[in-house]
């Protein structure tokens, strides 16, 4: 099992109604896999969100295996400026 | 010189001075939160950040600019928290040889901070009410 934090903003925070979550997870889970979880856990709410996907603070574009300790953030459209 | 700073209260603006001798173009932007989202008088934005993410995400874009356009400086204050109408949420100031250079890059890193950057906001309406901010990428 591995242990993940997930940070949670703007629409993803609105939709699950927190600021993080932390996830117990099996072994060899990807981000694609912890995205459709989250996605799942929002009923809804994220269907026409895209997210981009940071591993420890910083932005990845590939579907990359999960560690323990990884804090990860589906991050919406940003809005700076 | 690249400096980069997120800050929770009013921006103080970079130091203008008339000794740089290699330096002929100053370029100052300031973005400002407008009183209409949706059509709807606001009071005020609410600005949220990725925190240390932000100011890195910053500081690559700020590097990049420097890279593509060779100007010599890029300081560049963004605020978050709650910024009320009129106030200064983005602060950048450019140094460069010319002013091409400098206007470019000013482009350029606005641009890719509004693409790029984790830093969100939300509009509180006159009533109170909190709403999503418009939200373009131009």
């Amino acid at each position: 099992m591995i242990k993940i934090r997930l940070k949670c903003f703007s629409q993803v925070k609105y939709a699950l109604g927190t600021n993080e979550i932390i996830f117990e997870l099996e072994d060899e889970t990807f981000t694609d896999d912890l995205e459709k979880l989250v996605r799942k856990k929002a009923e809804g709410k994220l269907d026409n969100v895209t997210l981009s996907t940071a591993v420890n603070k910083k932005y990845i574009s590939k579907n990359i295996e999960l560690v323990d300790g990884d804090e990860v953030a589906f991050i919406p459209p940003v809005q700076g400026g | 010189m690249i400096k980069v700073e997120i800050v929770g209260s009013s921006i103080t603006p970079f130091d203008s001075n008339d000794n740089q001798k290699e330096k002929g173009a100053e370029l100052i932007f300031n973005g400002r939160v407008r009183g209409t989202e949706h059509g709807k008088k606001i009071k005020m934005l609410e600005y949220e950040q990725y925190e240390e993410m932000a100011e890195k995400e910053l500081r690559i874009i700020a590097q990049e600019a420097q890279n593509k356009f060779s100007i010599k400086d890029l300081l560049c204050r963004h605020r978050i928290g709650e910024v009320k109408v009129g106030e200064t949420s983005l602060h950048v100031s450019i140094w460069s040889k010319h002013r091409k250079e400098g206007l470019e890059a000013m482009s350029f890193f606005i641009i890719e901070l509004k693409k790029r950057v984790p830093i969100w906001k939300w509009a509180i309406l006159e009533n109170g009410e909190k709403i999503p901010s418009e939200c373009k990428h131009e």
